[in-house]
């Protein structure tokens, strides 16, 4: 007697509550009698804020206006949206001269190219890209933002960076259409990637110095007009400041960490103090100290760049918080990593540069990640001190005559731009985490 | 023994060297400006009427003006400037320690400052004074009728003071509503928050044409404090203080005599006025105790105008003016019954 059943059953529905949006509705939103009621209390809400927003954002607002008083001619109730449209010069790059845009524009251009081999797998050299952009961008960057005479130091550095550019642009090129890092694609076009190590070494360095020479001689020529500091502001010295605290701050960090946990006393007593004074600190303490203080120690006359002061002020701050956060994760790691490094032969900086920081900065990416968008919104104080950055700019819209106290719809804007910046990071800093414990998924 | 002669002699020669240095800077600030190419002249953070920023990242105002006056009778050319826009709690510091050369930012002439902050006020460009809006048809017709009303103020300046004052002298029981932002304090007076709402007379005027309905709201009469906003320089150098003053004061004087941006050059060559032919420069040398060239004042003139064309372009009645009348004000000429009032040009 057999209790197989021979058919096959008929394949069921599946239940309602997971198959129509009505059933997911009863399910979720009206299982109860308490729920139904919730659910309208809610819905009423989300009706009054986000219809009321909308209305005065959106269908009462005004987009072109002259003034804030045609504005209000034209709805009483309604956002003035022109005030701002009229400003996005200022907002986005402060005072710079208007013809002279256009540097600014390159010069983020340029970043994202120059970063752009990072996000592809085919291209090789990776962190020769990493270590170039942290090396000579700034200098090239430098120039292109202030501009003026180049002393012989810059005039190097330019040329260099233009040659590292053009490397890299060339490397990116090699990989994506041959796979293959750009020195070897160099010595198989030249017909020497059979020949000894000398010679091919050789080879390059030619190429490369001819590389230079040209870069050189071209930008001998070039010169731009000067844009002083005071000119700089908006959303691009927002990005200025916490672009070079950011690239800073984290070597800093690294190094003020390692000094704090070092056995020589005279470097781990000096990192802690460092450490420690400025962490017990608010920033607006430091950025009054770096800008008020600091020029009365020094001989009169003398001025230092105030926009200097307040970048050193930002990295040396940043630093210290960066320092406990990487210290954090040095104490994470066994000691039997450090035991097994010691075990196959690497000193000090062999162990922590191979072994324990790969894996300790893993850990700490999201820590990390936080510092920087603490950072980046930690800069908005400098308009305290009369820097015109974002926050300065938008709050200066309400003083200019013809948007005179317009200042809800410049913050909303900020807070827009804010968000789209710090959401943006802090969604890369999952995807990274992602991507490097690929091997094991907690 | 020699050693110790030689570092003691080398350690006197850099005391030497940094005292004269410092003397020397402090001494001529004239020819620190012109070895530098510009003017460095201090504003506040934005403010309307006095000194904020275009759509275009340009810096207008009465008291940019001041500084585009002193640019001009030094290069002859206004441009040659840089605006530093220095907040509240840095801006004597910023002075005295040489970051700027002058400051020309709405701040009040007191003995205190002038005594002891080591700095001199020139001379005044405005005379503000504490005032209050109230809503028309709360029936206020006078701050003395605020008894027991609630007034929103903003924090940590004179006003918050001279209101606390004005309260007690008269009885009046006010409680001060207290805010950090000016926005936000005439953001709440408009939604109710409080039944008057007080700062120098000069920016109630300049919100209150910002309000959606600026009709329904009306200026007191009474001023509660004197608030006389001059330039300053800092102490010790008097002939650099002579130039910032004799600046000011030319303004004034050119308005007195009817010269004005559109007619100088006509005046200079034409003007049989002798105050008119000294102050131009076409006769007399009254450069020369400034240390300046002959056509000082014309270039300030030139480039800028006089008191009365600034205060209308900026102040009374232009596009970019808050609209405050001159006329009848302390402000007017003291010939129309005010308090601008230069000393003879000779």
């Amino acid at each position: 007697m057999a209790i197989v059943k021979a058919e096959r059953t008929p394949d069921r529905r599946p239940p309602v509550s997971e198959a129509t949006v009505l059933g997911w509705l009863r399910k979720n939103l009206f299982s109860s009698v308490s729920n139904t009621l919730l659910t309208f209390v809610m819905l009423y809400i989300i009706y009054l804020t986000v219809g009321g927003a909308f209305k005065w954002g959106v269908l009462d607002a005004t987009f072109i206006a002259d003034n804030r008083r045609e504005c209000y001619d034209n709805s009483l109730t309604g956002a003035c949206w022109a005030g701002v449209i009229h400003w996005l010069n200022n907002i986005f790059y402060g005072r710079y001269p208007r013809t002279e845009i256009w540097r600014i524009n390159l010069g983020g251009v340029l970043l994202a190219l120059w970063m752009a081999p990072l996000w592809i797998s085919r291209v090789k050299g990776k962190f020769l890209v990493g270590v170039s952009v942290v090396v000579f961008y700034p200098f090239l960057a430098g120039y292109l933002f202030s501009g003026g005479e180049k002393g012989l130091f810059m005039q190097i550095m330019v040329a260099s960076a233009l040659v590292a550019f053009a490397v890299n642009m060339a490397n990116m090129l090699a990989g994506l259409f041959s796979r293959q890092g750009l020195g070897t694609f160099a010595l198989r076009v030249l017909g020497q990637d059979k020949a000894t190590g000398k010679t091919q070494r050789n080879v390059l360095l030619v190429l490369i110095a001819i590389a230079f020479g040209a870069a050189f001689f071209w930008q001998m020529s070039w010169t731009i007009q000067s844009v002083v500091w005071t000119k700089w502001g908006g959303l691009f010295l927002t990005l200025v400041i916490s672009g070079i605290g950011i690239a800073l701050s984290l070597p800093g960090g690294i190094l003020l960490a390692l000094g704090r946990r070092s056995k020589l006393p005279i470097v781990r007593v000096l990192s802690t103090g460092f450490i420690e004074i400025f962490r017990s600190v608010p920033l607006i303490t430091v950025l009054f100290m770096a800008t008020t203080m600091f020029p009365l120690f020094m001989p009169e006359g003398f001025v230092l760049n105030k926009l200097v002061q307040v970048i050193i002020a930002v990295v040396l701050f940043n630093a210290c918080y960066m320092a406990e956060t990487v210290r954090a994760g040095l104490q994470a790691i066994p000691k039997e990593q450090f035991e097994g490094a010691h075990t196959i032969g690497l000193g000090y900086w062999g162990t922590m540069g191979l072994i324990i920081m790969p894996q300790a900065l893993k850990h700490m990416i999201p820590n990390i990640v936080g510092s920087f968008i603490g950072l980046l919104k930690d800069t908005t104080l400098v308009s305290i001190i009369g820097l015109f950055d974002l926050l300065g700019m938008l709050r200066s819209i309400s003083k200019d005559v013809p948007w005179m106290g317009l200042h809800k719809e410049p913050l909303i804007f900020g807070a827009i731009l804010f968000f789209i910046m710090c959401s943006s990071m802090s969604k890369y800093s999952r995807h990274l985490e992602v991507k490097l414990s690929a091997g094991r998924k907690r | 023994m020699k050693l110790k002669a030689k570092l003691t002699a080398v350690a006197a020669l850099a005391v030497v060297a940094a005292t004269s240095a410092t003397v020397a800077s402090a001494e001529n600030t004239l020819d620190v400006v012109k070895a530098r190419g510009f003017l460095r002249c201090q504003v506040g953070s934005p403010s309307p009427g006095f000194y904020n920023l275009d759509a275009d990242g340009n810096w207008y105002g009465l008291d940019v003006s001041m500084c585009q006056a002193v640019a001009a009778a030094i290069f002859g050319d206004k441009t040659k400037l840089q605006i530093q826009s220095v907040s509240t709690q840095a801006r004597f510091t910023a002075l005295a320690n040489g970051e700027s050369d002058m400051l020309s930012r709405t701040a009040t002439w007191t003995e205190t400052r002038d005594t002891q902050l080591g700095l001199d006020f020139v001379t005044p460009n405005f005379y503000d004074g504490q005032g209050f809006t109230v809503r028309k048809d709360s029936g206020i017709t006078s701050a003395l009728q605020l008894k027991g009303a609630k007034v929103c103020v903003t924090t940590g300046t004179t006003t918050e003071l001279n209101l606390a004052d004005f309260s007690r002298v008269n009885n009046l029981n006010i409680s001060a509503v207290t805010f950090e932002d000016y926005n936000v304090r005439d953001n709440t007076f408009l939604n109710g928050g409080c039944d008057a709402v007080t700062t120098d007379k000069s920016a109630l005027a300049g919100n209150l044409s910002s309000w959606p309905v600026p009709e329904d709201y009306i200026i007191l009469p009474e001023t509660i404090s004197k608030e006389p906003l001059a330039p300053a320089v800092r102490q010790g150098d008097n002939q650099w203080e002579d130039i910032v003053r004799w600046s000011v004061f030319a303004l004034i004087n050119a308005e007195e005599l009817g010269i004005t941006q559109a007619n100088v050059d006509d005046m200079r060559a034409n003007s049989q006025d002798p105050r008119v032919r000294r102050m131009l420069g076409v006769e007399g040398n009254l450069n020369e105790g400034l240390g300046l060239s002959k056509d000082w004042a014309y270039n300030i003139i030139k480039a800028v105008g006089n008191y009365g064309e600034i205060y209308e372009r900026y102040i009374g009645d232009g596009p970019q003016a808050i609209h405050i009348p001159r006329k009848g004000s302390l402000n007017a000429l003291w010939t129309d019954g005010g308090l601008m009032y230069s000393p003879p040009f000779r």
